[in-house]
């Protein structure tokens, strides 16, 4: 599936338009997200920094795409998931990279990593379960 | 036991409903229950968090953004003189599909508390189907003590 395509799904999910984020790369095993700072993004009102439910959030749906570019209705249905946050995100763009480790017929496993102006600097590593059927 | 005083606890209620921007406005958060044993949130219903057209499934990502903050709110209770506090990790199982526009209920409470971290736990549940959870969650959090209080630094960066 193209990037454009994609990023028409994307819109049509009213969640994925309160995080406000773009596809950016797509192909069989990964997608590359961009999401847009907006104050409805902030968690620490003192240092303006991302909530990090805003970040786990922004990477599910990174995850949600690179499972199932192509979904119907709904975003692929996930499981559960578990975030390591290395760093605080500060106000800017917020980048995201999902891995799928593993697709099976029923399952599939999802790594995911953000970051901010340095790739080799995250933000914070998920990993995502999906149920694919 | 509790460590810090009711009054206290009150005034933290209201500042964090009073926060003037941020994911917490849009959420639209209500206490309903506040100690050092847990706390007790509502989040009303919001289209905005949907998934679907039809806008009656949750994102599993708005669950645990809540729990995520219901924490943080349960440590503001339950531990006195932090001055930060940040979500080390995160685990969240998502034990339903969130199908309904009902208001969301969240209950924690931070089981441990050391120096340096705190450990939480937290369950989601649709108003009027406790027997029927939608998300569990549990996370750690680092602490830091002395210094500015946060409770004070977000009492004044409320104003500016």
């Amino acid at each position: 599936m193209d990037v454009q395509t994609a990023n028409a799904n994307v819109s049509r999910v009213p969640f994925f338009r309160f995080l406000n984020f773009e596809i950016r790369s797509l192909d069989n095993l990964h997608a590359e997200a961009e999401m847009t700072f907006d104050d409805r993004h902030i968690g620490n009102p003192v240092m303006e920094y991302y909530h990090g439910g805003i970040i786990a959030s922004f990477m599910e749906a990174t995850a949600a795409i690179a499972v199932q570019p192509d979904f119907a209705d709904v975003p692929a249905k996930p499981i559960n998931l578990t975030v390591d946050y290395l760093r605080p995100g500060v106000k800017g763009p917020l980048f995201a990279r999902a891995n799928v480790t593993r697709k099976g017929k029923r399952m599939a496993s999802v790594s995911v990593i953000t970051w901010q102006t340095d790739r080799e600097k995250a933000v914070a590593e998920g990993l995502y379960h999906f149920l694919l059927v | 036991m509790s460590d810090i005083t009711k009054k206290k606890m009150e005034e933290i209620a209201q500042m964090w409903n009073a926060r003037g921007k941020g994911l917490i406005t849009h959420m639209a958060l209500e206490i309903e229950e506040v100690s050092s044993e847990g706390v007790r949130v509502r989040m009303p219903f919001n289209p905005d968090f949907c998934v679907d057209a039809d806008q009656t499934l949750l994102h599993g990502g708005i669950l645990t953004a809540l729990l995520d903050s219901v924490f943080g709110l349960a440590n503001f209770v339950a531990i006195d003189g932090v001055s930060t506090m940040a979500t080390l990790d995160l685990r969240v199982d998502y034990l339903r599909p969130a199908y309904s526009r009902a208001d969301v209920i969240v209950r924690a409470h931070c089981f441990r508390k050391t120096r340096h971290i705190a450990f939480n736990s937290g369950s989601v549940w649709f108003e009027g189907h406790e027997d029927a959870e939608i998300a569990r969650g549990t996370a750690s959090f680092a602490l830091t003590r002395g210094g500015t209080d946060l409770f004070d630094a977000m009492t004044k960066g409320k104003t500016s």
